[in-house]
């Protein structure tokens, strides 16, 4: 390693980290979001026992979970266009980011929901709540504490699943070290500082994760 | 004030309510006695809506409810007149004392936060947790949270409440304070209908005692009369058994010596 190779990783590690940022972290938020509110539907559903729809969440469930995100991926970017639809790269990772937290997380959720004890939900019929205002107000909130730990490990798990989409044309951090070892042939290097830059990303939200759950014990 | 007719339950071949019928007058506090899987949970549950009888018609206030379905619209007007107390108190997780006593209100009875809040103060300092309101139910022992769902329970002001067996789940330490707010609410009037095995507490504060085994009421008379002239054969053994478990057990053993 060389002074030439230094320079350049010193100034890579800033685009790198700016297309963290700019790309692979909104990615994540935006996925993550999405996901978790299909997750719940798809949770409830099944719990409120919906008719027909019960059956076809576990459809998509089965789907998602089945097939390997890269097809998903290539079938929205790649295969979507020859039928006249046309997402961007970014909307077309977030579709199938969105789809697959969503399937993976609702079983999660599901279970974190049956945590609570039925009793809670009795209780909340006899203070003369719904189904969904009991879900909303009581269930819920606590099913997110039990979820909370699993649910982080989606989204980290996410983090580094947003390179996935290198492949269709994002220019995330995996694919800016990609272009600039194009230039200069140091692969091996900036490969290692993109894989620097998630573990960054990863490290930090740790700690964010350990905060957050130290701070939902005080509370209960 | 409350009727229960002709109430039938079935739990896959068992039948565990057979024709059940009650009447609850305005004041009464009627004590529900009887060995376990006798029915007496079921029929509380069955006239809070918490499980759908087979048939049965609950009247309350001369309105007729059909037992085994209610329209949400009647189901909402019912709750309001009704308290439940579980046996495991059933308190939120995620919300404080004051919380659990003002969810109903705000959520359910579109009141003002401020409105419901005044009446949750007032319930908790009634049932002697003034000083634990914004405690979490994790922070509170099982005497005080019972405490709580009491005071839940009382947030409508509701024309009756119904306890199953509100003591059950508790140290025996801890029965004392439940049964005493239980108590204070029979001395203020409040018609109650209570699951129980404290046949002291049946004895003393009940005004009633209906004694089940079997899916059916075997007896039921004022409270004084059921302890000191059961008329039925199989009550005269409950309260023999339940009330001198010391003496049955020498007499146990005198005939072992026989």
């Amino acid at each position: 390693m060389n002074e030439r190779i230094i320079n350049e990783l010193i100034e890579s590690f800033g685009k790198l980290f700016m297309a963290g940022i700019k790309v692979s972290i909104p990615l994540t938020i935006t996925s993550f979001s999405t996901g978790l509110v299909i997750a719940f539907i798809v949770a409830l559903m099944q719990i409120a026992k919906v008719p027909v729809m019960r059956y076809l969440v576990r459809v998509y469930v089965w789907i998602i979970r089945c097939s390997p995100m890269i097809v998903q991926l290539f079938i929205v970017y790649f295969g979507l266009p020859s039928i006249g639809i046309k997402f961007s790269s970014f909307v077309s990772a977030w579709i199938v980011m969105s789809l697959s937290i969503g399937a993976y997380c609702s079983e999660t959720v599901r279970a974190a929901i049956e945590s609570v004890p039925v009793g809670q939900l009795e209780a909340c019929y006899c203070d003369g709540l719904t189904f969904w205002q009991a879900m909303i107000h009581v269930v819920v909130p606590q099913a997110l504490r039990t979820a909370f730990p699993p649910l982080s490990n989606s989204v980290i798990g996410l983090v580094k699943d947003t390179s996935l989409a290198y492949n269709v044309a994002l220019v995330e951090v995996l694919a800016t070290a990609q272009r600039i070892a194009s230039r200069t042939y140091d692969y091996f290097w900036l490969y290692i500082e993109a894989g620097v830059i998630y573990l960054i990303f990863c490290s930090v939200l740790t700690v964010i994760q350990r905060k957050a759950e130290a701070a939902i014990e005080r509370r209960r | 004030m409350l009727s229960l007719r002709n109430v039938y339950k079935k739990f896959g071949s068992n039948v565990v309510l057979n024709n059940v019928s009650l009447d609850v007058n305005q004041g009464d506090v009627v004590a529900i006695l009887g060995p376990s899987g006798s029915g007496k949970t079921t029929l509380l549950r069955c006239a809070g809506y918490l499980t759908k009888a087979d048939s049965g018609t609950l009247v309350m206030d001369d309105k007729e409810y059909d037992m085994r379905r209610i329209s949400s619209k009647d189901l909402r007007e019912y709750r309001k007149k009704v308290g439940f107390v579980f046996q495991n108190f059933n308190l939120y997780g995620n919300k404080t004392a004051l919380g659990n006593v003002t969810l109903g209100l705000t959520v359910a009875q579109k009141m003002p936060k401020d409105e419901a809040e005044k009446i949750g103060r007032e319930l908790l300092e009634t049932v002697g947790l003034a000083d634990r309101m914004d405690y979490y139910p994790s922070k509170l022992s099982g005497g005080q949270q019972q405490r709580v769902a009491i005071a839940r329970a009382l947030a409508t002001n509701p024309e009756v409440v119904f306890f199953d067996e509100p003591t059950s789940a508790l140290d025996p330490e801890l029965t004392g304070e439940v049964l005493n707010v239980i108590k204070q609410l029979a001395d203020e009037g409040r018609t109650m209908i209570v699951v129980t095995h404290e046949m002291e507490f049946a004895r003393k504060v009940a005004t009633r005692v209906v004694f089940m085994e079997n899916a059916e009421i075997v007896e039921q008379n004022t409270a004084k009369e059921f302890f000191e002239n059961p008329r039925e054969e199989r009550t005269k053994e409950f309260i023999y058994k339940s009330l001198t478990w010391a003496s049955t057990e020498d007499k146990a053993k005198e005939e072992q010596a026989d």
